[in-house]
């Protein structure tokens, strides 16, 4: 095929006004590879409809399903799981099958709206882009940009590069922060470097399964029917549950481990004690490649210790985990004894491979960096790493958290390619990039998620100097914990302006100045990076309706109009930062909305990031390489021969090319600078809130299958609203009766933060421990984060929405 | 792509014995306002090899299934339609669940069976296990359902159909191809054997090598370099001009 050996870029230029429709681009592209085979294709003689077929990564969660979009008549019209995708092999879930109906709710933004006395009024683009610049312009350190891990890489790109280089601030920050940063901290204090070394073959090659507070049957079903449908093959895999409700896993689960909050902390410890007891050390591998770890003194009562901690030796640590018998164990966490047991003796035997497996109950709690820490830590221990099968992986919730707020570093202490704010050598590789004076990017660390909004939740003359908020492809106003001290309070602010980029009226559209109206998903060009490193590219195939806009195409229309006001946004020469030209060296007038698709723009900003993802051996290959691909897993390395080659395994001699030949492993980013990877001893903590007499409950929060986050674009599909119309709380039975409610029957779930009226089911989709209760966030209707806690891990700042203390009465 | 288990042996046993029981009541209507036609007026479904003691013909008429086989094609394939939200889409399950145990879909969905005027259709890809990853309820949480409900959505997505019209043929007399995706249908028996659809069973059921005659059309098959009737780069498939 002729066009697999042009790049894109020479397919877009054969006549570049022609990308404006991708159907015309197609064209081009079927008559040069029509061309190059000398014979038009036979069409069968009754085909049944003019569908066309492009391939997509789902919109949905982080596994990376791919599907084939069947358009016709300038609609989506059907979804087929992708069988040439290595990710899902042709299945998806009901929402990945469902994704194309999420375009067509019918109250789609379609305008551009402004908040005027009170009430918000259609204004025009122009209109529109000029309040924003003003707004930034006017003070520029009041300004913050929130985005999210749906944010398309060249869209999350354009954002921090709109920030860090254009207005020289990092006050950015994303969801992900309460999503996957504590996996982050953990990737970085146990390798030095962020994502995980497995990938999802390891769900196909691993003896043992082990969910670590994930209810995969429900969250990444692809995924977890990878693992269960080994069983119809003839295959055995154990599937340890661990959990603190019975779920859909539970039912497919070996073993079922229910567990107290935080008891994850006392049960990785007990596993690490077993391994030491019963000689599962690996003691070639430690030797040849750990170093053990432990936090130093905090520096003061409200300053934790530093996240990369002090050294210790192996008997030290032995000594640490010593107290986390079996029966000490179990007093923690609940878990019996004789299950710890099973745990360690599985750590224990090297003939097993053992594949961790988490997601928010990890990530969304208070000692999150050290329990995923723990986790590594005993994988490592055990030699239980980087063979196909044995690994230590962490599921993300989304399409591009890792693809774009962790590798393109929309975070406030982040630059692309995982280099870091806080460091010189960092900003000077990054001002290279930028072609900025030395010195311009700000050394200055900018607001996490909550911290910004309570910021801006806060009067301007009492410290909260946070005063303009954009939001892009994220609903904080549902997502974020205790919304009453985090959202809420804006609204009796009146120097306060929210601007938020959507596709439909959501909770945080509902406090905004200025609404805009953006594309989504197949209605623009895109790519995405999933939980296996895997980046993933689709071409526009449908147009936005109304006036429905891209969101990359906003922030560099802004960015334009700073620029047109001598309001920064230039490198040291002048230049505009996004200026963009042809192959003719004329300027290409990307800020105007008629000309944005002259070109490929998210051709031209990733393969302008993908140099930065050298610096840390994550090197993504040409946007090109992405079109053909169902994605590449980074690093994606040039062989001699020309070709790209992703990477499965990191840090593994067999397979990862940045590990010295004739070495078995090398952490090439260690920490300790020896190429030695961190295993940590972090001891078991209580939560900083617990059931009492006025709260005794403690409440959980979480997913459906049916629903996808804050449930904006999986509540207007009918097929998902209707199996699962609306929030609920789990209750165990014996509670249920305690305080008199059956099914369907409204109670209140109450918290110190606030309260939310829900329906009871009991013995329904989950079946939670006694003394516990389960509340969905989907609902829009029924806010549970009213009740949640913002407490948060000191050194992910992420908020744990999996435990706080809440009351449950029958509602009066 | 076989008619496997074609070992219906026990199947007219494990009918009665459930219709004895009274399993209709646990088939929940798609409407459920719809009056239950009673089980005595369903006249033959298809039972081939069955002892014919067991098959009560109420008169020499032919079922209107086989007598007006285009018109029960047509009525197939707007049932088929009403279950799902384009074709190609998972159907929804039109009937409450056990919320949590997946395993009980295999109950009925395993072999297939009917129950009255109800049936359930044999799964077409058994080695699937997490049968609920992709199929839920029509009507879900309606034990839990109040007054105060969110309103149903409003979505204008019009979902593509398929055409009702059968697999081409060579000329008269060949068989025809198929003129549907096989990925995950690959058990033909499920839609066109005894708990398939009226209008879609073929007059030799007996033989059950499907795939020797009817070959799938190329043009449904994701791995063919036709699928998207163009031949493009991987990964870029659209239609020819």
């Amino acid at each position: 095929m002729t066009s697999s050996l042009m790049t894109v870029d020479q397919l877009l230029t054969v006549d570049r006004r022609s990308f404006v429709k991708t159907a015309a681009m197609a064209a081009a592209t079927a008559m040069a590879s029509r061309d190059a085979r000398g014979y038009a294709l036979p069409l069968l003689e009754q085909a049944p409809s003019s569908l066309a077929w492009n391939k997509a990564p789902c919109r949905f969660c982080g596994t990376g399903c791919h599907v084939m979009v069947g358009t016709e008549n300038g609609r989506v019209v059907a979804i087929q799981g992708d069988q040439k995708a290595e990710v899902n092999k042709g299945l998806l879930c009901v929402k990945g099958y469902h994704v194309g109906l999420a375009m067509y709710g019918k109250d789609r933004l379609t305008t551009p709206m402004l908040r005027r006395n009170g009430a918000m009024v259609p204004i025009s683009w122009d209109e529109a882009i000029e309040t924003i610049a003003a707004r930034i312009a006017a003070n520029p350190q009041g300004f913050s940009f929130y985005g999210s891990g749906q944010w398309t890489i060249p869209e999350g790109y354009a954002a921090n590069k709109f920030v860090k280089a254009g207005l020289g601030t990092n006050l950015i920050d994303a969801n992900p922060r309460l999503c996957m940063s504590s996996a982050v901290t953990g990737f970085l204090s146990t390798f030095g470097v962020d994502e995980p070394p497995g990938v999802y073959d390891d769900l196909d090659q691993c003896d043992v399964a082990i969910m670590w507070g994930t209810n995969m049957a429900e969250m990444h079903p692809v995924l977890f029917s990878r693992l269960v449908d080994r069983r119809a093959r003839g295959e055995k895999v154990t599937i340890i549950d661990m959990t603190t409700r019975r779920t859909r896993t539970s039912e497919l689960a070996d073993h079922v481990l229910y567990f107290q909050p935080h008891g994850d902390l006392a049960i990785a410890n007990g596993i690490a004690h077993l391994i030491i007891k019963l000689n599962g050390v690996d003691s070639d591998f430690v030797k040849r490649h750990c170093n053990f770890r432990q936090l130093g003194a905090a520096v003061d009562a409200n300053t934790a210790p530093d996240m990369l901690g002090v050294p210790m030796t192996f008997e030290e640590f032995a000594k640490a985990v010593e107290p986390y018998t079996p029966e000490k164990v179990e007093e923690l966490s609940g878990v019996p004894a004789e299950k710890i047991r099973l745990l360690g003796e599985l750590f224990a035997r090297r003939d097993l491979r053992i594949n961790s497996l988490w997601c928010m109950g990890f990530n969304q709690h208070t000692r999150g960096t050290a329990i995923n820490c723990i986790v590594h830590g005993i994988h490592l221990l055990s030699g239980h790493f980087g063979k196909p099968g044995d690994a230590a992986t962490s599921l993300t919730g989304q399409p591009s958290a890792c693809g774009t707020a962790r590798e393109v570093g929309t975070l406030c202490h982040l630059l692309p390619g995982g280099l870091a704010v806080a460091n010189p050598e960092h900003r000077a590789h990054a001002e290279d990039h930028w072609n900025l004076a030395a010195g311009s990017i700000s050394a200055k660390i900018g607001y996490h998620a909550i911290e910004m909004f309570k910021r801006f939740n806060t009067p301007t003359d009492q410290g909260g100097d946070v005063t303009t908020i954009w939001v892009q492809v994220t609903n904080p106003g549902h997502t974020l914990p205790n919304l009453e001290r985090n959202f809420l309070r804006k609204k009796d602010l009146a120097d306060k302006f929210l601007i938020v980029s959507d596709v439909y009226p959501t909770a945080t559209t509902s406090l905004a100045d200025l609404i805009l109206p953006s594309a989504m998903w197949v209605e623009k060009n895109g790519m995405y990076g999933n939980s296996e490193r895997r980046t993933q590219q689709w071409f526009k195939m449908v147009e936005p309706p109304g006036e429905a806009r891209d969101d990359a195409w906003q922030t560099i229309a802004v960015s334009k109009a700073l620029f047109d006001r001598g309001a920064g946004m230039k490198d040291k020469d002048g230049t505009w930062i996004f200026h963009t030209q042809g192959r003719d060296e004329q300027a290409i007038p990307i800020w105007d909305w008629a000309h944005y698709y002259d070109i490929n723009v998210d051709e031209r900003l990733f393969d302008e990031y993908r140099q930065f993802s050298r610096h840390k051996h994550k090197d993504l290959a040409p946007y090109a390489e992405y079109v053909k691909s169902r994605g590449l897993r980074w690093p994606v390395v040039q062989q001699p021969d020309g070709a790209w080659r992703e990477t499965r395994w990191r840090f593994s001699g067999f397979d990862d090319p940045y590990v010295d030949k004739g070495k078995d492993f090398q952490f090439y980013h260690s920490v300790t600078k020896d190429d030695k990877a961190l295993v940590w001893f972090r001891p078991h903590e209580h939560p900083p809130e617990r059931p009492d007499a006025e709260y005794p409950f403690w409440l959980c929060t979480g997913r459906v299958l049916e629903h996808w986050h804050s449930g904006t674009m999986t509540r207007r599909i009918p097929q998902l609203h209707r199996a699962m119309p609306k929030a609920y709380v789990e209750l165990h039975r014996d509670d249920a009766a305690a305080i008199g409610v059956l099914s369907g029957d409204m109670v209140t779930v109450a918290s110190r933060r606030g309260a939310v009226d829900l329906a009871a089911w009991i013995g329904g989709r989950g079946d939670p421990q006694k003394g516990h209760v389960f509340v969905p966030f989907f609902d829009e209707t029924q806010f549970i984060n009213m009740v949640t806690l913002d407490a948060y891990d000191p050194y992910s700042k992420q908020p744990d929405y999996k435990k706080c203390a809440v009351s449950v009465r029958r509602k009066v | 792509m076989a008619m496997h288990r074609w070992n219906r042996a026990a199947r007219p046993a494990l009918w009665i014995t459930l219709m004895g029981a009274g399993a209709a009541a646990a088939f929940a209507s798609v409407d459920r306002a719809a009056p239950q036609a009673p089980a005595v007026s369903t006249p033959l479904r298809w039972r081939l090899n069955t002892p014919a003691a067991l098959i009560v013909p109420e008169s020499k008429a032919l079922p209107a299934a086989v007598a007006d086989k285009f018109g029960a094609r047509a009525r197939s394939v707007e049932a088929r339609a009403q279950l799902r939200a384009y074709e190609g889409a998972p159907p929804v399950i039109p009937h409450a669940t056990v919320d949590m145990n997946v395993q009980t879909c295999r109950a009925c969905h395993a072999q297939g069976l009917t129950a009255g005027d109800k049936v359930a259709r044999m799964a077409s890809h058994t080695y699937l296990q997490n049968c609920t990853q992709c199929h839920v309820e029509a009507d879900g949480l309606a034990s839990l359902a109040a007054p105060g409900d969110p309103p149903k959505p409003i979505n204008t997505f019009v979902g593509f159909r398929a055409g009702g019209h059968g697999g081409t043929r060579a000329w008269t007399g060949a068989p025809p191809v198929m003129p549907h995706t096989t990925f995950m249908r690959t058990n033909c028996i499920s839609c066109h054997g005894e708990f398939g659809y009226d209008g879609w069973r073929p007059d030799h059921l007996s033989r059950s090598n499907c795939v020797q005659c009817h070959a799938p059309a190329a043009e449904f098959d994701q791995l063919a370099p036709t699928f998207g009737k163009a031949d493009l780069p991987d990964g870029l498939s659209v239609p020819l001009p």
